[in-house]
């Protein structure tokens, strides 16, 4: 029975101290809102940048007149690496009709070329979790010292500034998400805290009357539960109200915001971490309760 | 008062002896100051005993040793089944349930009405609603201020607030009742009233602990008398 009535006292209180409440929730939900920006951000690119390994292959060139024993030795000597998922050789005649069909309409610009140009190669696919620059870097290194290679290639550069991006992004991502859970919780605490010590008289009348500790506590949870709920509902509505006016009208224009994916989970995060968050900074801000 | 070693005797075998609250030696310090000094006696179960003293004599902290709002520096206090020093924390909520409290300052909720503040005892013992409203407009009727439920103590007299005090103290028939000056502030006739109403209550077998400064409120009562100076208990009588 103490459960509804700790219901009612924790409503009363939301009602009574609305200033200070709204204030907490506003302030929550700013909160909550940057950190779903930065949620979505990390999250998109690591959609991004998940596809990059299928797409992924490292191109070793082969010199002209390369014998059979020295195309043998680099197919194999790639096989064999850790790293390497699969090896393929691909003749310079297949590579020539392969350009072809990529030029399609305008093909005939290779017309005037005579003799084929291109080179025998080998492309080597790697693990998808090998594709990292420090792993495909060492492979180069080792690949390119072999007999009868031309050339190498694998976009290190673009490789490197992608993975760089990724990973910065990921870990101020999580510092970020980390600073502003901690502020959220203090925002929530102090609100509590105070509500707490307002009611100071109120909860030793509790006590000298025999409430047990979950009596005293229950509503101040709940408040803060409350509060939560609130700020993570509106931060929801705030984020797919930016997404819907600035993402969702830009893509019409520009083609590349329509990649901007929009998990439809963050509807369920948003109102329950603000929940979580909630709930933890008033039952830090309650403490021990000591009679 | 009666001599140490009995009492040590009783305290070991206050069960039997069917003793509600028991103190033996108890002294009680705040900072350099005595409140209380080798306090022993005993209240028996269904006893309806006053402590009396002028003013700073140390009633309510005796009081509040009871109900474990302090503790004592020496000395042992048992109350009902439990002894206080060996009462793990947890227990204490247990405890004051057994108590019901009437305080000297009221310790009313002056946002919650006259009803809420006599049932919230009852809430905080899990009560139901329908059980909770019986008991607290019965309670409030036995103070005569069934009437005056929906109203919020601010607007109240401080006899009413007194009443309601009384209320709530025994709305969970409580097996003791300490009351902190009950008539501190109301007239003669409301007093001998309140005091009638403890005897009503006593009658059902509740033991009860009345501190007064006020010697008319017991004379003639025919109970018995503790009475304290200046932290001792200097004599024991039976008014």
């Amino acid at each position: 029975m103490a459960f509804p009535y700790a219901f009612r006292i924790a409503a009363r209180s939301i009602v009574h101290e609305k200033w200070i409440n709204l204030l907490s929730i506003l302030t929550m939900a700013a909160g909550l809102l940057f950190t779903a920006i930065t949620i979505l951000s990390v999250y998109n690119i690591d959609v991004a940048t998940k596809s990059l390994p299928e797409k992924f292959s490292v191109m070793l060139y082969l010199n002209d007149n390369l014998s059979q024993e020295e195309l043998k030795n680099i197919m194999n000597t790639a096989r064999e690496d850790s790293a390497v998922e699969r090896v393929k050789y691909i003749s310079k005649d297949e590579a020539l009709k392969e350009l072809e069909a990529s030029l399609k309409d305008i093909k005939y610009i290779l017309d005037g070329l005579g003799e084929n140009p291109l080179a025998d190669s080998i492309e080597v696919k790697l693990k998808n979790e090998a594709v990292r620059p420090e792993t495909v870097k060492r492979l180069a290194a080792k690949l390119s010292g072999l007999d009868g290679i031309g050339g190498i290639e694998y976009g290190e550069k673009f490789l490197s500034s992608i993975y760089s991006i990724k990973v910065g992004m990921k870990t101020i991502g999580i510092i970020f998400i980390v600073i502003m859970s901690a502020g959220m919780i203090f925002v929530c605490y102090s609100t509590v805290k105070i509500l707490f010590y307002r009611k100071n008289q109120e909860i030793e009348t509790y006590k000298l009357l025999g409430a047990k500790k979950g009596f005293i506590r229950a509503p101040f949870i709940i408040e803060g539960a409350v509060i939560g709920l609130i700020a993570g509902l509106l931060s929801f509505i705030g984020i797919l109200s930016l997404y819907y006016t600035i993402i969702f009208r830009l893509s019409l224009t520009i083609p590349l915001f329509k990649a901007i994916i929009f998990p439809t989970d963050i509807a369920i995060f948003l109102p329950l971490a603000g929940l979580i968050i909630g709930m933890v900074g008033a039952a830090i801000a309650i403490g021990r309760i000591r009679y | 008062m009666y001599h140490s070693s009995f009492h040590f005797s009783l305290f070991t075998f206050h069960f039997s002896l069917n003793i509600m609250i028991h103190f033996h030696d108890v002294s009680k310090y705040y900072d350099n100051q005595t409140a209380l000094r080798k306090i022993t006696f005993s209240i028996e179960k269904g006893e309806m005993v006053f402590v009396t003293g002028p003013s700073g004599s140390g009633k309510t902290t005796l009081l509040k040793l009871i109900y474990l709002a302090e503790k004592p520096d020496e000395g042992n206090i048992s109350v009902a089944e439990w002894e206080t020093d060996k009462l793990k924390e947890s227990k204490i909520p247990l405890l004051r349930r057994n108590i019901g409290v009437v305080f000297q300052d009221f310790r009313l909720l002056y946002n919650r009405n006259v009803f809420e503040n006599v049932a919230l005892a009852l809430r905080i013992r899990g009560v139901g609603d329908k059980e909770l409203k019986t008991r607290a407009f019965d309670a409030l009727k036995v103070v005569s201020l069934r009437h005056r439920s929906d109203s919020y103590p601010g607007s109240l007299s401080g006899g009413e607030q007194q009443k309601v005090a009384i209320a709530r103290a025994i709305v969970a028939e409580p097996s003791i009742i300490l009351a902190d000056e009950p008539t501190g502030n109301v007239d003669p006739d409301t007093s001998a009233g309140i005091i009638r109403t403890f005897k009503d209550i006593n009658a059902r077998g509740v033991t009860i602990l009345i501190a007064t400064h006020d010697r008319e409120l017991f004379r003639n009562t025919a109970r018995r008398v503790l009475r304290l100076d200046n932290g001792d208990l200097v004599g024991e009588e039976i008014a």
